[in-house]
């Protein structure tokens, strides 16, 4: 039958929205050299084309930043995150117990401390999913319990470990998550096709989320968090089972997020990571904050790692296990 | 240019024959279809010879009218026009010629054939009833031309509104709604009295329509039969609608063919499914995303595939018990409302530790519990439509649908507005997202029995008055039928709106308990 229906429009990447269409821009500046420096060794070649690449998503990106944060009266001389004598209970249970914490804007700060020590109910207070039992939390000095509404506008979450609506598509799921921070559809349709680009999630759009790899997940759920352009990142272990390369092109995006004016919080198991890319860390154990400051105080003469385990206090308690040593065979 | 275009549409129709064994057996049982349909008017019409002119004109009227109605609502259902005059666009015609070759192109489709064969009937039955031949031709002729018109029209609105939307959903809704519209018709059309007259709502119907665009034309010839000066208002009427719609044809090719096109964003409306049908806002969304779960997700359809059951062998005690069958059969429609109602008063819990994702975006509560509300909405109201003309069928009086109507309403909607606040109060756990539906859940407090039967037997309490006055209705006298139906609407609509405030603001407050509650649940 001929003439059934018209053909349809042919699109690819390379059709952008417009209005969205940025220049390249040269080569990342002096920031991104850090990382690259690893990866140039194993494959030049490859690190050259996608260099290119990601200075045009990120400028992109950047362009999604200025163009998008409303003038929402925020003080930029205030703590980007202010949190003052948090505490929350389970059930009888301590999970957070006095927590004192200032970042400023502009930040790149990390989160570590050994599991249960708190860190996921933190972020939790923080992203307004749980509400605090004491203390404050104010996010560009805006309280995020007695100005919820206000306060979530500003924040961006990639929780850890929580359920997404994976029978949507990838598309979908973006849309879904710009639509519920208010925003208008067109914006939503650009931002998901800008965002798609940076993160390298376009082919992937059209498949339901249920099917994506661990590291897809992150990176669509990171894309939901910055759809609404907020102010202040946080991220729950954003690294866990990615592999270097996507770790690297999500690096980039929130280190030009961070060179704009946003604020990155992010919790880490792995501290070579958390050692590289942050300007401060925080180590927390059994609720609080133990220690805080740029990587380089907070580490002295070791490596950050020893230095945790040191603080956290994980070394000399192999004891009572001396069965384990002398074998019954 | 009009032989060609003629020509091309003549090779259009062979064409539909040649292209598979599959078209061929789809375009062979329509043919058959479209003949029997033709047979069985005329036999219809036919029929009518010698019967009293009103009636003939009862049943013209109102038949014409609807074919007037189906030619408005076939373009959207069908889709794409084969020839649409933006396909023409390329050759550079002028606007008008190529306006009348199109209509007269359209004339030679089968469905227009058909109609130009009932159209013949019509004039047959009314020549055979004495009417003047001018009249008995003038008034189908009209009516044809009428119908070709508005068929053309309809296209290019079609054409034109729904390029960009066009996708299944939508298609389904339109089918809905005709289904929504014709179901009802229907039944009451074959529970009417026909014997030796025309059944008096019929009659009403008919000489309604004879003054308005779907049914004026038809209605001449009979006018010219009785003589009645109000034929002159009929025929005013008719002329008016086919300038009219001529004029407007006219204009919309002028209009087609100068306006260029807009490209398709075709690449981002594809796979948006339900997202690019509603209105994009958070509740819209809401509601496509819930949308989409209820189709996909099998943990839903349990829970809807129990309603009908429920409701079925709820009559069968009913009768053992010797309840006269005309109440009994009352039973499950009732409870249908009722269940339905009730339905989305665990919603939210479905959503499992996803929920995450509408707290940390600071949804409003009234987006959220609208929303959720839609798809049962969208369930609900066809099969009211078809519940409850069949239960007036099988209990034997129409004016049944008073009273009822108004218990359905008040069971339903009061049942929605209670679930609005169950669910963003007091949530349950319930089976995981991919997990067997017929899996228990893992339960850490409480079984859910509360929020449960609380909101039941609420929808129940509130329903009570509606109810009584009801049964009043049914078994007493009538009189208080109109009562019942107004408050049972009114309870149900004060309650809904009452219980989605109060579902708001619980959702909006208790923003963390939901997430711990999600959280020790998943």
């Amino acid at each position: 039958m001929q003439g059934e229906s018209e053909p349809p429009v042919p699109g690819g990447p390379a059709t952008v929205p417009e209005g969205l269409v940025i220049p390249p821009k040269p080569p990342l500046p002096a920031a991104s050299a850090t990382v690259v420096e690893e990866s140039v060794v194993v494959v030049d070649d490859v690190v050259a084309t996608d260099e290119e690449d990601e200075a045009a998503s990120a400028s992109a990106l950047e362009a999604l930043w200025d163009d998008a944060r409303p003038d929402d009266g925020v003080d930029a001389s205030v703590p980007a995150l202010a949190i003052e004598g948090l505490e929350k209970t389970f059930g009888g249970k301590v999970a957070v117990a006095g927590l004192d914490w200032r970042i400023e804007p502009g930040t790149f700060a990390g989160l570590v401390g050994p599991n249960g020590a708190g860190k996921t109910t933190t972020l939790s207070m923080i992203a307004g999913l749980l509400r605090p039992d004491g203390g404050t939390i104010r996010i560009h000095g805006v309280d995020v319990v007695a100005r919820e509404r206000e306060a979530k506008r500003l924040i961006g979450v990639l929780p850890d470990r929580l359920r997404t609506f994976d029978r949507l598509t990838g598309r979908q799921l973006l849309t879904y998550a710009g639509l519920l921070r208010d925003l208008p559809g067109d914006v939503v349709e650009a931002r998901t096709a800008s965002l798609s680009r940076a993160l390298d999630l376009t082919p992937a759009l059209g498949r339901v989320v249920g099917d994506y790899s661990a590291g897809m997940t992150k990176k669509i759920m990171l894309a939901v968090a910055m759809i609404h352009a907020p102010r202040v990142l946080v991220l729950d272990e954003p690294f866990e089972a990615l592999d270097p390369a996507s770790s690297a092109t999500i690096l980039d995006i929130l280190r030009a997020y961070t060179a704009n004016g946003g604020t990155v919080v992010l919790s880490s198991h792995g501290m070579d990571l958390i050692e590289r890319v942050c300007d401060r860390v925080a180590i927390m154990a059994a609720g609080s904050i133990i220690a805080e400051g740029t990587v380089d105080d907070v580490r002295g003469e070791s490596s950050l790692e020893e230095r945790f385990v040191e603080i956290v206090g994980g070394a000399g308690e192999t004891e009572g296990l001396e069965w384990l040593h002398t074998f019954s065979g | 240019m009009v032989a060609h275009v003629l020509r091309l549409r003549l090779a259009l129709l062979v064409a539909a024959g040649r292209a598979g064994a599959r078209d061929r057996a789809r375009m062979l049982a329509g043919l058959v279809f479209v003949v029997i349909g033709v047979a069985a008017a005329w036999a219809g019409l036919l029929r009518l010879r010698g019967d009293d002119d009103l009636a003939v004109q009862a049943v013209t009227v109102t038949g014409g009218a609807a074919l007037v109605l189906a030619a408005v609502l076939a373009p959207p259902l069908v889709g794409d026009d084969q020839l649409d005059p933006r396909r023409f666009r390329p050759f550079g015609f002028t606007s008008r010629p190529l306006a009348a070759t199109v209509l007269l192109a359209g004339l030679c489709s089968v469905p227009m054939l058909a109609l130009l064969v009932i159209a013949a009937g019509v004039v047959v039955l009314w020549l055979l009833q004495g009417a003047p031949a001018l009249a008995a031709v003038a008034g189908p002729l009209l009516g044809v031309v009428t119908v070709l018109l508005l068929s053309n029209l309809s296209g290019a609105a079609t054409a034109k509104l729904l390029r960009e939307r066009r996708s299944r959903e939508l298609t389904g809704l339109f089918v809905l709604a005709v289904l929504i519209i014709a179901v009802p018709v229907g039944l009451f059309a074959a529970s009417l009295d026909w014997g030796a007259t025309v059944p008096a709502p019929l009659a009403a119907a008919s000489s309604v329509l004879s003054f308005t665009p779907l049914g004026a034309a038809w209605a001449l010839p009979g006018y010219a039969v009785t003589g009645d000066p109000m034929g002159w208002v009929a025929l005013a009427v008719a002329l008016v609608t086919v300038a009219a719609l001529a004029v407007g044809w006219f204009v919309a090719v002028d209009r087609i063919l100068h306006t260029p096109e807009r490209p398709l964003p075709a690449r981002a409306r594809a796979g948006m499914s339900w997202f690019a049908v509603l209105p994009a806002t958070a509740g819209g969304a809401i509601a496509a995303r819930s949308l989409l779960y209820w189709t996909h997700d099998r943990r839903y359809g349990i829970n809807v595939l129990i309603v009908p059951v429920a409701a079925v062998l709820a009559v069968v005690p009913l009768l053992i018990a010797g309840v006269p069958f005309e109440l009994a059969i009352l039973a499950p429609a009732v409870l249908i409302a009722l269940f339905l109602g009730w339905l989305p008063h665990n919603d939210l819990a479905y959503d499992s530790t996803a929920l995450w994702l509408h707290i940390a975006s600071g949804v409003r509560g009234i987006a959220d519990r609208l929303g959720r509300l839609v798809p049962i909405a969208l369930l609900a109201v066809p099969t009211f439509a078809l519940v409850l003309p069949l239960t007036a069928v099988l209990h034997g009086h129409w004016s049944v649908l008073v009273p009822l109507g108004g218990v359905i309403a008040s069971l339903f909607l009061s049942g929605l507005g209670f679930s609005s606040i169950a669910s963003a109060a007091a949530p349950y756990a319930v089976t995981r997202p991919g997990d067997s539906p017929f899996r228990q859940p893992q339960r850490t407090e409480g079984s859910g029995i509360t929020a449960q039967a609380l909101v039941m037997f609420a929808s129940i309490a509130v329903t009570a008055p509606t109810a009584w006055w009801a049964w009043e209705a049914i078994t007493v006298d009538g009189a208080s039928a109109a009562v019942a139906l107004l408050a049972g609407l009114g309870t149900g609509v004060l309650v809904l709106i009452g219980g989605l405030a109060i579902g708001s603001t619980v959702f909006e407050r208790r923003g963390s308990a939901l997430m711990e509650f999600a959280e020790t649940a998943a």
